[in-house]
């Protein structure tokens, strides 16, 4: 029993915060919003470079062989940066299937998505080259923009094109479950981040001659959005653990993950724009770039009550 | 990351298992706030050393196994799955306990743990005072110096057990010109001396689980000061970190209650509640997550990354998960969570008790506090 990372997976990490920081600050997310791609190709190529997009692809396919224990951590320092484009899509579950007949999605100069769940949208079609489906790999489909709230993850409806079968066909659950376990993480990154920007505001920001932070209604505000985050954490490593080790109850847990970073994050935006006061409803100030992503992937690859009765499935029949 | 467990430590788990099921009582105790119950909870405890069990994680010279926090973890599991009676020494055995190995003289770990393993001697906790709760620094009790004694006075409240205990450990201004903090002395005290008065008082279920203690002219040897004169502030938060953090409330009573909220909602919940069985979930959760999440820190412990304030997050979280757990129990149980006796007494007895968690050991909101200033930096005040 050992509940920890290794050096070599904590370094990794805080080596892809030191790239998110120079490489994707939130005036880079914003510019994505702003030029209405949702991506940003020079972020991408970077990620390409340091073997992010291509770390759950196997070693036989050009890739690191990776498992998700080995990304989880990575999935939460994108989130901390709010890191636009499909990243999440193509490194949990979209290259590591379609490698093996499309190597260029291991360095990133082809990009995937996916849509396995229900939804009537495809996030990020719009700069996918191919969509993983339910059936196989989409290629040469047309995207029309669905106007998504979060400009970094334009959301389209697809039409047209042809799907070829999935070489290596890994059960559809396992694929929902590593893009549930990957969005988990990413949000956890995003609530921290979000907890972290409103201290420092709080810290700043002066009303009745005092730092708003000195304020006990502040304090407990943040206080209980962190604990929500910090116990998060717990439950979504181990599902990534029970991922990468095929155990019987890995599709519990990344729904009790997934359950839970949703919630989690969604309460570190309301309290991390409440202690902004009017700046935090305003389009200028950046908190609205975590924010939204934040919303747009609490609900996707299932919210926290389908995944919360996901878990139920598991533990109230027995 | 490796969440399986070694082949030692399934083996120690199987070794606690069978002596537990050998040795559990088959019929439940008395409430240890309770003048019967305390005599039984104490022949308890002597059944749990004689076996080496009463303090896993102490070295074997002072009773315990040198059990790691992980083994700590999995005993406990194993204590809880069991049905074995609470413990009525844990103000002893998990706070202060730890603190003396940390802190204390050979002479004091020599003279107090092997006693307290056994249970021999049972601790109570004297820290509040009536005007000294959530700002504990505000004490007013004194301790005087008189040569190789000191002289004790003052008033204690809400200390757990202290009814039927033999020992207290309170916390005492030995400089009365120091100010708040500074200038406090952490003193180790026998509850028969003369001068030392308790008082039960009645909790909300009725039992006097806790009293008050008034100290007039109480003699005790100065080497009753447990980590230096004046160091008594450091020394009570060293405890209370402990307190707050993983030792007073492993995960396993929790999980235990979880999964007894689970059997109660398959015997008795409405299936087509959807709202109540998303709860049931939730409480599930919430005990798996804090498993886990205790499964984390101790393993950062054992890699030599302590716990510091992030010990408040614990606090709040198993204090409001545990009326959370029992809340909704109640809420299954409809008219019969009016109860005060039958089937479900446990439930209703459970439900008053969580209730005081989010206020002792620091109240949720000083935790709050605590959090708000140490782990996020925001400016100190109120």
């Amino acid at each position: 029993m050992k509940f920890s990372f290794t050096d070599d997976q904590r370094m990794f990490a805080e080596g892809l915060r030191d790239l998110l920081t120079n490489e994707c600050p939130p005036s880079l997310v914003r510019h994505t919003w702003e030029n209405g791609e949702g991506h940003s190709p020079a972020l991408w190529t970077k990620l390409g470079e340091m073997g992010v997009l291509g770390l759950l692809v196997s070693e036989a396919d050009g890739g690191m062989g990776s498992d998700a224990v080995d990304a989880v951590l990575l999935f939460q320092e994108l989130g901390r940066a709010a890191a636009p484009g499909p990243v999440l899509e193509h490194m949990a579950v979209g290259a590591p299937l379609v490698a093996s007949s499309h190597p260029g999605v291991v360095d990133g100069s082809s990009i995937v998505t996916v849509h396995i769940d229900e939804s009537p949208y495809v996030a990020h079609a719009a700069v996918a080259d191919l969509i993983v489906t339910r059936t196989g790999i989409r290629s040469g489909f047309s995207s029309t923009d669905a106007h998504g709230i979060d400009g970094a993850r334009r959301i389209a409806t697809v039409e047209g094109g042809s799907t070829a079968p999935l070489a290596d066909s890994a059960p559809l659950e396992t694929s929902f479950d590593l893009m549930a376990l990957a969005t988990a993480a990413y949000l956890i990154g995003l609530g921290e981040r979000m907890i972290e920007i409103a201290a420092e505001y709080a810290r700043q920001r002066e009303q009745f001659g005092k730092p708003i932070g000195s304020f006990q209604a502040v304090k407990h505000l943040m206080s209980d959005a962190l604990l929500k985050v910090e116990f998060a954490k717990a439950p979504t490593y181990r599902a990534a653990w029970s991922l990468a080790n095929g155990e019987s109850t890995a599709s519990r847990d990344a729904s009790m993950a997934k359950a839970l970073a949703s919630e989690a994050a969604y309460r570190a935006s309301r309290s991390s724009m409440q202690v902004h006061g009017g700046i935090g409803y305003t389009w200028e100030a950046d908190l609205q770039l975590f924010m939204k992503k934040a919303w747009a992937l609490s609900r996707a690859y299932g919210d926290a009550t389908w995944h919360r009765r996901r878990v139920s499935s598991h533990v109230l029949a027995s | 990351m490796d969440l399986r467990e070694t082949a030692s430590q399934s083996a120690f788990r199987a070794e606690a298992r069978a002596w537990l099921a050998a040795n559990v009582p088959s019929q439940p105790l008395a409430s240890f706030d309770t003048e019967v119950g305390f005599a039984q909870h104490r022949e308890w405890e002597k059944r749990l050393a004689g076996g080496r069990w009463s303090a896993v994680s102490w070295p074997e010279q002072y009773g315990g196994r040198g059990a790691d926090y992980i083994h700590w973890l999995i005993f406990e599991e194993e204590y809880y799955r069991s049905g074995a009676p609470g413990r009525v020494n844990q103000n002893g055995i998990f706070l202060l306990g730890p603190t003396i190995m940390e802190v204390g003289t050979d002479d004091q770990k020599e003279r107090f743990l092997p006693t307290m393993a056994s249970s021999e001697i049972v601790w109570a906790q004297a820290w509040s005072e009536p005007n000294a709760g959530s700002d504990l620094a505000g004490i007013r009790s004194k301790a005087t110096r008189d040569g190789d004694d000191w002289i004790l006075n003052g008033q204690k409240i809400w200390a757990s057990r202290a009814v039927w205990a033999d020992w207290c450990f309170g916390i005492f201004r030995t400089d009365p010109s120091a100010e708040r903090h500074r200038g406090l002395t952490f003193i180790l005290c026998p509850l028969d001396l003369p001068g030392v008065t308790v008082r039960p008082i009645a909790q909300l279920d009725g039992d006097t689980g806790f009293a008050e203690i008034f100290f007039d002219d109480v003699r005790v040897p100065v080497e009753n000061t447990l980590g230096g004169v004046d160091k008594g502030w450091h020394v009570a938060m060293a405890t209370a970190g402990f307190e707050r953090g993983v030792s007073l409330r492993s995960p396993a009573r929790f999980t235990e209650a979880a999964n007894r909220l689970l059997h109660l909602w398959r015997a008795y919940g409405d299936p087509s509640d959807t709202a109540l069985a998303d709860a049931v979930t939730d409480a599930w959760m919430q005990a798996e997550g804090y498993r886990l999440h205790t499964y984390q820190t101790v393993t950062g412990m054992l890699e030599g990354r302590p716990i510091g304030a992030e010990a408040s997050l614990n606090k709040i979280f198993w204090s409001e998960m545990d009326v959370r757990i029992h809340e909704i129990a109640l809420q299954i149980l409809g008219p019969e969570a009016e109860r005060m006796e039958g089937p479900f007494e446990r439930w209703v007895d459970g439900f008053l008790f969580s209730l005081s968690g989010p206020i002792y050991a620091g109240t949720n909101e000083i935790q709050r506090n605590i959090i708000a200033d140490r782990v996020l930096q925001l400016p100190k005040g109120m």
